[in-house]
């Protein structure tokens, strides 16, 4: 456990000293509902009971939770660079619990700036959740952030340099907040572009928070779309898979390629 | 030599795509000895260090260290291993402190064994006073003593030190050289050493002499001097290159 917690820990550190990124993170889904949501409030206004701010709200939560994740577990990029992989390697500890302990930091980091942004924005915007929407958007975020945090070191174990960042930007980063139900419920999308939501992980983690926090608006499309039950199955599977993956991945690390330098 | 020997290395090899970076190492290291790789950078010598710390999973052929397969049993290996690398591994955005104690955690050392040796090591370093200095902000020479008192933390049974004086100031080195012989007397560790200052060699118990991926020659350092006929082991490596 000891090293697990180590690993954790380091995570925690380095968000906590970059005031850039802690700053950035917290401020981003503000920028959104201010920018973003009050743009499209004008837009929808009068097309249905619910207030476009309103249905923002859990796919803003879920946006921390995949910024949050993704950019934790993507710093083994790094790692690798600043030599630290390099002493992760060389440590007493198996491979896949390196990589537990990389997802389970940015479980934590994706978990907690989420937990922080949700307790502003819903009281805000005046939702109202009961005890069992609270749990249903906590599960939305634990999940959500372990299931990325998975896919992100999955990711990140392939890849040699922050040159290829912009790329899963464009690719990966992008693509999944568009096509998670955070901005419009994916019902509305056409079908292929829907199909390309049940791949996405973030889609089932805003999915459980909108279970969770639009309970009220379900009947009229603007709450949960699939059953919470595929929702945790789900995730929960991306979760040990990517994590698995990536351990895989990391294992593999001494095979073909020098590990840093030296001769 | 007769206890059982630390590393046994057979046929052991890497190649690195078309590069042959390590041809076909054949190598006995017995407990509780100081042992030296020497050779030119390019020779292996890193390579050879990091198959053996299971860094690398080799080409061809074997080797165990204190009677773990490097291939079969790496958690073994290294749960009885510790290693300061040439080149960096400490997290710029942590204080020298905050490095030594992540890699304590990582070593399972709990609190109230890790403190007191972070504290002695940072003291024989002359770090002491930069302890909590992020290490992005420290000077190069500042970074590598930390980084060497990283790799003595855990204090292993074997330790393999990659060209670990380059780059260190001479008290730093001296520091380096104190912690070694203490461990070696209170611990009996077996210490690697590889490097291509010839003197560092000079009171090994053994050398191999690495060259191009080869073992070039193997022995004392009295041994080698006398076969090549040279009082230095600068001659030795002169002669082998010839």
């Amino acid at each position: 456990m000891r090293p697990l917690y180590g690993i954790v820990m380091r995570e925690v550190i380095r968000f906590l000293r970059q005031r850039g990124r802690l700053w950035s993170s917290l401020a981003r889904p503000f920028v959104w509902l201010l920018l973003a949501g009050t743009g499209f409030a004008a837009v929808f206004a009068g097309s249905s009971q619910l207030d476009y701010r309103r249905f923002m709200v859990p796919g803003l939560i879920g946006m921390v939770v995949m910024f949050g994740a993704l950019l934790a577990s993507l710093s083994t990029v790094v790692d690798r660079d600043a030599g630290v992989l390099r002493l992760l390697l060389v440590a007493p500890i198996d491979r896949g619990a390196v990589a537990l302990g990389k997802v389970l930091g940015a479980t934590v980091l994706g978990t907690s700036q989420a937990v922080v942004v949700g307790l502003v924005l819903i009281p805000a915007v005046g939702l109202r959740p009961g005890v069992g929407g609270v749990l249903l958007a906590a599960g939305g975020i634990v999940l959500g952030s372990l299931a990325i945090g998975a896919l992100g070191l999955a990711l990140a174990a392939t890849m040699r340099s922050l040159e290829d960042f912009s790329t899963v930007m464009n690719f990966v980063v992008f693509p999944m907040l568009f096509l998670s139900g955070a901005l419009y419920p994916v019902q509305r999308l056409a079908g292929w572009l829907r199909a390309l939501t049940y791949v996405n992980p973030l889609a089932y983690g805003v999915d459980l928070l909108k279970h969770g926090l639009l309970g009220p608006w379900a009947a009229s499309g603007y709450g949960g779309e699939w059953p919470v039950s595929l929702d945790v199955a789900v995730l929960s599977v991306c979760a040990i898979v990517c994590t698995t993956l990536a351990g895989m991945l990391i294992a593999r690390e001494g095979l073909t390629s020098r590990v840093g330098g030296g001769s | 030599m007769t206890t059982a020997p630390a590393i046994e290395a057979r046929g052991l090899g890497k190649d690195f795509g078309p590069v042959r970076a390590l041809d076909s190492l054949d190598l006995d290291i017995g407990a509780r000895e100081f042992f030296a790789v020497l050779g030119p950078n390019g020779a292996g010598k890193t390579t050879a260090v990091h198959l053996l710390a299971t860094l690398l999973v080799p080409t061809r052929g074997s080797a165990r260290v204190l009677g773990h397969d490097i291939v079969r049993a790496g958690l073994d290996v290294r749960r009885s291993i510790g290693l300061v690398f040439q080149e960096p591994t400490l997290d710029r955005d942590l204080s020298i402190v905050e490095n030594l104690r992540f890699a304590a955690r990582l070593w399972d050392l709990p609190g109230r064994l890790a403190e007191p040796r972070i504290n002695a090591l940072l003291d024989q370093f002359g770090l002491a006073s930069a302890r909590d200095i992020p290490v992005r902000a420290l000077s190069g020479g500042q970074r590598r003593s930390a980084d060497v008192a990283r790799g003595l933390l855990a204090e292993p049974r074997v330790l393999f030190l990659d060209e670990p004086t380059a780059g260190l100031d001479p008290h730093a080195r001296r520091a380096l050289w104190e912690s070694i012989h203490r461990l070696r007397a209170d611990r009996g560790v077996t210490v690697v050493l590889t490097t291509h200052y010839i003197e560092e060699a000079e009171p090994c118990d053994r050398v191999a002499l690495l060259d191009r991926g080869r073992l070039a020659a193997f022995g004392t350092p009295a041994e080698l001097k006398r076969r090549a006929g040279t009082s230095t082991l600068e001659g030795v490596l002169l002669a082998q290159r010839g």
